[in-house]
């Protein structure tokens, strides 16, 4: 584990800056007696050797692949050749981010189970949607990605937008959580911040740049394993030191008298009712509507996985079996935060109003894992997290990859070129956009404020181009302008939203109906109306332009487009069959936590 | 159309389900990378796990001695991944 630095002297030494002494750049990587002081925890030797074994697993399976990872659909698209399962953990695992983790146990100590919102009704109807309505037009269009769709739908205008603000946004996204990470892992550890930065992004790089899009997609799914292992028994030894649901129901209330953590709809009916300012209009239009259909259905990062999918029944089935697994996670992340508020001997506070000595609302789960974890279960833990950290990133920079390669580079820098160059181009804008994102983690590192404002962006532009994709796939009416300016405005609208409430935050009940919204409630409502807009003005201008001919829509629009029968399959291998049972699951999860 | 369910969409011969299927081709399916590391960690925590008995750690249910068991559960699962999905001459 010591190529970090040897990494950043050769780095230093490519760019034509003068030689730093090797002790210097040594000194950089080591951890700070300061920092060791206040760790939360320490690792011992086991600890160690897990998480080194963990590095060479994945740098391992990097090298392995690349002798497989010849053409640019290998690279790109692993070869378009995975299973619905591998497609469909590899789906969730790229979502399951180290800050995934933690920032939403942190929103489950904070919020209570409110917070397992966005991973049911924000996240399983969409999947459903994606599986159903919106992968046959995505797998039998051939598309490359989710700009490359928009591009055969709508032309270069509206595709070349959503390129470049994607490609804008995951790499400054990727910088973000690449600093988040490294900051939690001083919190936790006392490890050093150019350690971990260097050390886990390298790694990441090296792994995608061999194998592409095989190596993002093998690891994420080794990865999805070690994250239930590393992070399962925190709610199984919790629910044990409780004495069950209802044991841990009894503490909070102890604990925290008169405060409702443990229903997800009563408290809905109003904004004064509950912790997040929120009611259910915002929970089901906003989130379950327009923020999480945005995120699941066009977020490229996730799209990939299941293009890659071996056939149209695989590409459909991937997302519902990632359905099965989501609807699970809220074991390992929202309930050791409910645990949290039960158990731990002292007060959690947020990030911004930290005393000496107190702990934030996300480091709940580190704080969990130290409680029960010793000596390997703790490397374990660890290295989910880490695990965690890497499927994140290397979903980050595969797409960013693609997005770049066949979005930007090819039809507006050089359109015609042989294969192999395209697959060079791949592998070296993966090492590009890794050290672009080193570079944005230490811009956050000087200017926190920076990192909302950064994840604020992605969400501006989330939320219009599900309106767009949708009104491509499903009417046939809608122009290439419509395509564009919708789009446009709907970002713009969602942009302005966001810097009136900054300007003037008493604008907040204007945006969220509220005054009481937090920003969650408020990112809700943002995305609804920018949704909104988008729909309203791509129609109006679909409207007063000419329309594509019909035979132009043929593989990308419903109605225009002959569907693949699923022939004589039995009942339950059918993905309406599974996405039947993944609906009615989610049904009786409402039921059961009303 | 020239889609239809079970037909490949995209070239790489038979190595393809390698991602998932252990008997159509020569890549190592990704379930044997699971299983190695699975019985590694498991192994690992459960010999950790036992050395705990004579030395137990300062957690809470220190007593329950979950690395044993969780230990071995992981290393049960690793070994059935290994044998199904390892790689055949």
């Amino acid at each position: 584990m010591t190529y970090a630095p040897a990494a950043a002297a050769f780095l230093l030494r490519s760019l034509g800056l003068p030689r730093i002494p090797s002790s210097i750049i040594v000194a950089a990587f080591l951890p700070s007696p300061a920092d060791q002081a206040t760790r939360i925890m320490a690792l011992h030797p086991v600890d160690f050797a897990i998480i080194v074994i963990y590095f060479a697993m994945v740098l391992g399976i990097g090298f392995y692949l690349k002798k497989y990872t010849k053409s640019g659909e290998d690279f790109f698209l692993a070869g378009r050749e995975m299973t619905a399962w591998v497609a469909g953990l590899s789906f969730v695992s790229a979502n399951l981010g180290t800050l995934e983790l933690l920032g939403w146990a942190g929103n489950a100590y904070q919020y209570g189970i409110l917070a397992a919102h966005w991973y049911w009704v924000g996240a399983i109807p969409a999947m459903i949607f994606l599986g159903i309505v919106m992968m046959p037009f995505y797998y039998i269009s051939k598309t490359h990605s989710v700009p490359g769709y928009l591009e055969m739908r709508y032309g270069r205008a509206a595709s070349g937008l959503s390129a470049i603000s994607f490609a804008v946004m995951t790499i400054l996204m990727s910088g973000v959580n690449m600093f988040s990470m490294a900051l939690i892992m001083k919190v936790m550890l006392g490890w050093n911040l150019n350690f971990s930065i260097w050390m886990s992004s390298l790694t990441v790089g090296i792994y995608v740049a061999l194998g592409g899009l095989f190596s993002a997609i093998f690891n994420e799914v080794v990865q999805f394993f070690l994250i239930w292992f590393g992070a399962l028994l925190i709610p199984i030894l919790g629910l044990i030191e409780t004495g069950g649901w209802s044991g841990m129901v009894a503490r909070i209330h102890q604990n925290f008298p008169g405060q409702d953590f443990t229903h997800m709809w009563r408290p809905m009916a109003h904004f004064a009712d509950n912790p997040m300012g929120v009611q259910w209009v915002g929970i089901v239009f906003g989130l379950g509507a327009v923020l999480s259909m945005g995120y699941w259905t066009t977020d490229f990062l996730v799209v990939q996985r299941v293009i890659a999918a071996k056939d149209v029944r695989a590409a459909k089935l991937a997302p519902i079996i990632g359905s099965f697994f989501k609807m699970a996670v809220p074991f390992i992340v929202i309930l050791p935060g409910l645990l949290g508020r039960a158990v731990l001997p002292f007060h959690l506070a947020p990030a911004s109003s930290l005393q000496p000595g107190q702990h934030s609302f996300d480091e709940v789960l580190p704080l969990m894992l130290a409680r029960y974890c010793g000596p390997g279960l703790l490397g374990l833990g660890i290295t989910a997290l880490i695990a965690g950290f890497m499927s994140g990133m290397a979903g980050n920079v595969s797409a960013f990859a693609t997005v770049w390669t066949y979005d930007i580079y090819r039809p507006f820098i050089r359109k015609t070129a042989p294969d192999p160059h395209y697959v060079a181009m791949g592998r070296w804008c993966t090492i590009i956009g890794l050290l672009v994102s080193i570079a944005a983690a230490y811009i956050v590192t000087h200017f926190g404020s920076l990192m909302d404002y950064v994840q604020a962006l992605f969400s501006f532009f989330i939320a219009p181009l599900f309106g767009t994709v949708l009104l491509g796939m499903l009417w046939k009416r809608a122009t290439a302008a419509g395509g564009f300016w919708g789009l446009l405005a709907g970002t713009l609208s969602s942009v302005a939203m966001f810097t009136l409430v900054e300007l003037d935050p008493s604008k907040v009940s204007l945006v969220a109906l509220s005054p009481l919204a937090k920003p969650l409630a408020v990112d809700m409502w943002r995305a609804l109306w920018s949704g909104i807009i988008c729909v309203l003005v791509t129609v109006i201008v679909s409207l007063l332009t000419k329309p594509k001919p019909e035979a132009e829509l043929a593989g990308l629009v419903y109605g225009a487009t002959q569907l693949p029968s699923e022939g004589n399959l039995p009942l339950v291998q059918r993905p309406i069959f599974w996405a039947g049972v993944a609906a009615a699951a989610f049904l009786v999860l409402q039921y059961i936590f009303w | 159309m020239e889609d239809q369910p079970g037909n490949k969409a995209g070239g790489g011969g038979d190595r393809n389900a390698a991602a998932g299927d252990s008997s159509k081709g020569h890549m190592i399916p990704v379930w044997f990378f699971i299983g190695l590391t699975l019985l590694t960690y498991g192994i690992m925590i459960l010999v950790t796990g036992i050395h705990e008995l004579s030395h137990p750690p300062a957690t809470v249910l220190a007593e329950l001695h979950a690395p044993i068991w969780w230990g071995a559960i992981m290393a049960v699962i690793g070994a059935i991944y290994v044998s199904i999905f390892r790689p055949r001459c």
